[in-house]
């Protein structure tokens, strides 16, 4: 591993900048696939079965999940799956996602009392559940609210994951900010559907659900650049994220760390390919380091960095 | 661990009827036992076909592989149209060591994964397969040439629910009406029974959660705990599904 991609995110060492997405990850049944840190599924208090098949749609670039947060619940995954991943030998980023204020800051509470975790996402952006969840990160208020009763319960750095399904997305991720986010996770998936072709009936079966892949790239680059501009926050950058060069053009957009998700479900072994050839990438524009890259769409042009292209 | 990966090329694209027979060069890769599954996904990747398409192994042997295709949209029409596919797997759980005598249970393209299990049975083996139209049925042949071949609207359940009950196991594959009716007959006689199930999956190996299947009353992860599982497990907390 060349030193040129270490990074620091949040406080927490990086071996390099390339994370998964939550959700689209079981380490416990897959290991972390060349991660080099490892962010899980989101938990919730209490066990969830998730929504009824189908849940998953092809989309022509991607695909719409209605997973519906399946998870064994926060006692479960604190007492049975946490102790496994602190085995993994990388930092640990925990999902957390809930119904209530209350509900989040008891989760905070509890996984950040964990010495294997290293931050914890909160999840304000589930497009699968009824109430809860996105109804907090689709208002400014409630998600500063609920920023400052979970950074009571913790020191460990909290990360807000917010939904590009709002008007003003750098003013959520602004009030995350006040509400002391240490940086944000963008994004999640976008609202979406599909209909059955036969039947004409929704064809997920909790109704509608959420658009990933490289059909919500653009949608993520403009989330990742205007939260970056306007809040300052590091963030980790997702969404349709499928090469090396897409991970550069998130690092210019202001992600400092990216993520792959809905790729690695057609390809396990992209995320070390894409980690492979990032330095030569770098090389070529005559950078010396991952972190030089970050934030570079932000610069006045013409910039040092992309004249190297000619 | 992560799932193993390879590209192998295509030997041969046959029809078989209704289906395509997909024929793929082994070239080392690991065949796993029936009634596991891959995900293929031709290359170049096909527009409009983002995801790859799981699929059980029609056989394998030491220089093949093949798969038995339904092709109905962009994915499968991709396959059985390249010269290359990325083979990820062998994933999930097959068919355990079966003894004694079966009964082999397919509807439809759920009998594309039966020809291999074929092989590595001692007989007797007896095997019921229905289809939709006589251009499905010509893949009968693949499976076992003294099979019994039903036609809609006669259902595969009908000859089976006449051999019932039987000192057999019965294994069956095909659409989720079938493997519920068939479960439950074989529950009523108290015939063993296994069921090679389907779901819409974007990854196979654990991540997407997408394949969930209700089995013990819950909603399960297919590529985790199947495809193959127990008739029984199907039958509990019936109702929510």
């Amino acid at each position: 591993m060349g030193s040129s991609l270490a990074t620091t995110f949040c406080g927490i060492e990086l071996e390099h900048p390339v994370v998964n997405g939550s959700g689209t990850l079981d380490a416990l049944v897959a290991g972390t696939l060349g991660a080099s840190a490892f962010v899980t599924k989101t938990v919730t208090l209490r066990p969830r079965a998730g929504n009824p098949p189908q849940r998953i749609a092809e989309t022509p670039a991607g695909m719409v999940n209605s997973i519906g947060l399946a998870n064994p619940g926060l006692d479960r995954f604190c007492d049975d799956h946490l102790p496994r991943l602190a085995d993994l030998g990388v930092p640990l980023i925990v999902s957390v996602g809930g119904w209530s204020r209350e509900e989040y800051a008891t989760a905070v509470a509890r996984v950040g009392a964990q010495p294997a975790v290293a931050a914890i996402e909160l999840n304000v952006s589930c497009p699968n559940v009824d109430t809860g969840c996105i109804s907090i990160g689709t208002d400014a208020a409630e998600t500063r609210a609920l920023l400052e009763r979970c950074r009571a319960e913790t020191s460990v750095p909290l990360l807000a994951k917010l939904t590009p399904s709002v008007a003003d997305l750098p003013a959520i991720g602004l009030a995350a900010a006040e509400g002391g986010a240490d940086g944000l996770v963008l994004i999640n998936t976008v609202r979406g559907m599909a209909i059955d072709r036969t039947t004409l009936r929704p064809l997920l079966g909790g109704g509608g659900g959420g658009l990933s892949g490289p059909a919500v790239k653009p949608v993520a680059l403009h989330a990742v650049y205007h939260a970056r501009a306007v809040t300052g926050l590091p963030i980790i950058g997702l969404g349709g994220i499928q090469s090396a060069q897409d991970c550069i053009e998130f690092a210019a957009a202001g992600a400092s760390v990216v993520a792959l998700g809905t790729a690695l479900f057609r390809d396990p072994h992209l995320l070390r390919r894409v980690v492979e050839e990032l330095p030569r990438l770098l090389g070529d524009r005559g950078v010396s380091t991952f972190d030089d890259i970050v934030g570079a769409a932000h610069l006045g042009l013409p910039h040092p960095i992309l004249e190297v292209d000619g | 661990m992560p799932p193993a990966s390879r590209v192998l090329a295509v030997d041969r694209v046959e029809a078989v009827g209704g289906y395509t027979l997909l024929v793929l060069r082994r070239s080392g890769a690991d065949a796993g036992v029936p009634g596991q599954f891959f995900m293929l996904q031709a290359r170049p990747q096909p527009a409009g076909a983002y995801l790859p398409r799981p699929l059980s192994a029609a056989w394998a042997d030491e220089r093949e592989i093949a798969f038995l295709l339904d092709v109905r949209g962009p994915g499968t029409a991709a396959l059985a149209g390249c010269r290359e596919v990325t083979v990820t797997g062998p994933l999930g759980r097959g068919f355990p060591a079966i003894t004694g005598p079966a009964i082999l249970v397919g509807g439809g393209i759920g009998a594309a994964i039966l020809p291999w299990l074929v092989r590595t049975l001692a007989p007797p083996v007896t095997t019921l397969l229905g289809f939709r139209g006589e251009a499905q049925a010509v893949c009968a042949a693949l499976v076992d040439p003294s099979a019994t071949v039903v036609l809609e609207p006669t259902l595969v359940t009908e000859p089976l629910a006449r051999l019932l009950p039987a000192e057999a196991t019965v294994i069956a594959c095909g659409p989720d009406p079938m493997l519920r009716a068939v479960a439950a007959l074989c529950a009523e006689h108290g015939t063993p029974c296994l069921l090679a199930m389907e779901a819409a999956m974007a990854c196979g190996f654990g991540a997407c959660y997408g394949c969930a299947v209700e089995l013990d009353g819950e909603w399960k992860r297919l590529c985790i705990e199947g495809p193959v599982v127990e008739g029984s497990r199907i039958l509990a907390g019936r109702g929510s599904g």
